[in-house]
């Protein structure tokens, strides 16, 4: 698969946004939920989950990563 | 679960809750006392005592610091525990006291220590700092080197020691020698009490400090000696006494009139003939009632039966929460489900063997109570699937694949080693990107339907509107999911999936002209299915909006492959550079350091893929297949005389 240089570009600019965009909800929401663990340790499977939502966003920008690649970038 | 009653004359009591504890058989629902003639149970008498024995036992054990139980067991009998307490107590209290005397003489000493140290080197009596009537004694730290000449006219004396200085002046001058000392950095300190040559008194003080070390070590022995003396005893007294406060102070959980008591719970239906056999002996009353369907209200607390291998897989699904008695466990959902996604993730011989070895030992090596005997059981189950799939369908083992793709022969594979392994893989991970990516997708499919399916089950028998809503979305999903088949089918396996199994699906092309519009062509009845959604307005209101968030959920799914791709190429990335760089030339210095880098690099990929692919394969059973249909909420059945364990 040799890939158009803005296509390739571009997909690398998408992981990168969504990567930080990831991060950064998951700093927000992972300090929260060892705050409230601190209290109630019980809620460690509740805190799991609001922890790996944001991974989502991740997954998207790979989705549309590999489309860029693939559609754009094919020559 | 069935709801059980016990009621009795007021003296039984007491042989009703040792029996109760023994049997280990009811969910005892506590009694709140709204009655004027049933009122909240008070503790038996012997109550007190024992919760004061069990709080200095405690103590004891802090004072100790008694931790894990000692390999020999003790029996400890209840009527001579009291006496063994409180001789134990005197003791230790009077060496704990002892010990703490012994460590604030300690903290004072070498604080005054280091007061001392510093004019001990200077060197001047202590008593010539004080008592002047003109003078005054400016004593410090300095940072840097200073001289009498410094001072230039002032009228001083300067006494110096390693980064010490004591300046004598009048009284008048004394801002302007600060001000002097203030440019090389100078702390002041106070002058220790006391008279005479300080280093007399350091002297002093340094043999008192090495005395009272000495002590405190002598008492740190004999606590070391009464700790391995009642180790046993305290655990195994600690043990008895919860037991017996438990059941002490069990009356406060009952409804108690003047006369007679009332204990209510539920238990587990098959078990209530026991119940019933046992008590009416006693001459008690025992009445019990399975209330399926009479009382919707009630909520049962909940104990799950599951076949012995989901059983390692209950811990999971109370973390999310537990289920309530009108819904159907999700154990072996998730027992199916993520072991799978886990595995597929790993996709990788070696990592797969791996994981198995590890839950092995773990077998052998810890309790089936542990956390982290299930913790291994679960991910070896994924181990079994990595296995799998790593062998026929990936043929990659530790990152490095059986061979070659046929596109880049160059790439480093088992070949390259010389070694031939007759399995050809189905997908070759880092050039299938492709049909990763659709498989994900068909497994989201699988998933959610299923999901969506066990909703179907769970409410038909509660709501048939919801019940309605749930197979909408089913419909939906089909309808999404054929549209992206459609739509991804120049991929060899969409392709399969397309003509083989959805082959009697109709390939009508929708006549509206929406395909310009959207850029794909959309088969007709996919566009219909995905209007099953609008059933959805039987639930809720924003139903239609949510066909995007549905959409959202499947391509969730594609971290399958995102995971998959990415833990082979951390993987494959330093397998290349270590052999290629490192251990094919042949230098044997080169060769020892590569492979010590090689077993790390790969202990390293395996954590990152246990972490990642873990949390990744439960995070789509809770987030996305979940919330389809698992409500959860319920109360987990814990029968009284059952030792609370910690669940996570």
């Amino acid at each position: 698969m040799v890939a158009d240089p803005f296509a390739a570009l571009s997909a690398a600019i998408t992981m990168a946004g969504t990567g930080i965009a990831t991060a950064w909800a998951e700093k927000v929401v992972g300090g929260a939920t060892v705050g409230a663990m601190a209290e109630k340790p019980e809620l460690f499977g509740r805190g799991l989950i609001l922890m790996v939502l944001p991974e989502t966003i991740v997954v998207f920008g790979l989705v549309i990563a590999l489309q860029l690649l693939s559609k754009v970038g094919a020559p | 679960m069935a709801r059980a009653v016990i009621a009795g004359p007021r003296d039984k009591l007491a042989s009703v809750i040792t029996t109760l504890h023994e049997m280990k058989l009811i969910h005892i629902i506590d009694h709140h006392g709204e009655d004027d003639t049933f009122r909240i149970g008070k503790p038996l008498p012997p109550a007190a005592e024992l919760s004061e024995n069990l709080v200095k036992l405690r103590s004891i054990a802090t004072l100790l610091a008694v931790k894990t139980a000692p390999k020999k067991e003790e029996t400890v009998r209840i009527e001579e525990l009291r006496e063994k307490i409180v001789a134990l107590e005197l003791n230790i209290t009077e060496e704990d006291a002892a010990r703490k005397k012994a460590e604030a003489l300690l903290s004072d000493l070498s604080r005054r220590i280091d007061e001392l140290r510093p004019f001990a080197a200077l060197g001047l009596p202590l008593d010539t700092y004080r008592g002047y009537e003109s003078i005054a004694a400016v004593v410090g730290r300095i940072a840097r080197e200073v001289s009498a000449a410094d001072f230039e006219d002032m009228p001083v004396e300067v006494f110096l020691a390693p980064g010490f200085v004591a300046v004598f002046t009048p009284k008048s001058t004394v801002d302007q020698a600060l001000g002097v000392l203030a440019r090389f950095g100078f702390t002041q300190v106070d002058i220790p009490a006391g008279e005479g040559n300080p280093k007399d008194l350091l002297d002093e003080a340094l043999a008192d400090l090495e005395k009272w070390k000495q002590r405190l070590v002598e008492i740190e022995a004999r606590l070391d000696t009464l700790r391995e003396r009642y180790a046993g005893f305290v655990i195994a007294a600690e043990e008895v006494l919860e037991v017996e406060v438990d059941k002490a102070e069990a009356p406060l959980r009952f409804a108690v009139s003047d006369h007679s008591f009332v204990i209510d719970g539920w238990l587990p239906s098959a078990r209530s003939p026991d119940l019933r056999a046992r008590f009416e002996a006693m001459g008690i009353f025992v009445e019990s009632e399975d209330p399926n369907g009479a009382h919707e209200a009630e909520e049962p607390p909940v104990l799950l039966r599951n076949p012995k291998p989901a059983k390692p897989f209950e811990f999971l699904v109370h973390l999310y929460s537990t289920p309530s008695y009108h819904e159907l466990d999700p154990t072996q959902f998730l027992f199916l489900a993520a072991p799978f996604f886990f595995g597929f993730m790993i996709g990788d011989a070696g990592y797969g063997a791996l994981f198995i070895a590890l839950g092995i030992v773990a077998t052998v090596r810890l309790s089936r109570e542990s956390i982290w005997w299930r913790i291994f059981a679960v991910t070896a189950i994924g181990g079994v699937w990595a296995l799998l799939l790593g062998l026929f369908i990936f043929g990659e083992a530790f990152g490095v694949p059986f061979h070659p793709p046929p596109t880049h022969l160059e790439e480093l594979s088992f070949e390259s080693f010389g070694i031939s392994i007759p399995i050809q893989p189905v997908i070759h991970k880092a050039f299938g990107v492709a049909s990763m990516v659709y498989l994900s997708i068909l497994f989201a499919a699988m998933h959610l339907g299923t999901a969506y399916i066990i909703g179907f089950v769970n409410q038909i028998r509660h709501n048939k509107k919801h019940a309605i809503a749930k197979l909408g979305w089913f419909l939906c999903l089909f309808g999404l999911f054929t549209l992206l088949t459609f739509s991804l089918r120049w991929n060899p396996i969409a392709e399969w999936v397309w003509n083989v199994p959805l082959g009697w699906f109709p390939r009508t092309i929708e006549p509206l002209g929406l395909s310009g519009f959207v850029g794909v062509r959309l088969p007709l009845v996919s566009l219909l299915l995905i209007f099953g959604a609008f059933l959805g307005l039987t639930e809720s209101v924003i139903a239609p909006i949510e066909i995007a968030g549905l959409l959202a959920n499947v391509m969730s799914y594609t971290r399958l492959a995102g995971l998959g791709i990415g833990k082979a190429a951390i993987a494959s990335a330093f397998n290349t550079i270590l052999f290629r760089g490192m251990i094919f030339p042949g230098q044997i210095g080169f060769v020892i350091l590569g492979i010590v880098f090689l077993v790390m690099a790969q202990l390293l990929v395996f954590l990152l893929g246990w972490i990642s692919a873990g949390i990744q394969a439960l995070r789509l059973n809770y987030v996305e297949a979940f919330i389809k249909f698992y409500k959860g909420n319920g109360t987990p059945f814990r029968p009284f005389g059952m030792r609370t364990t910690q669940e996570v």
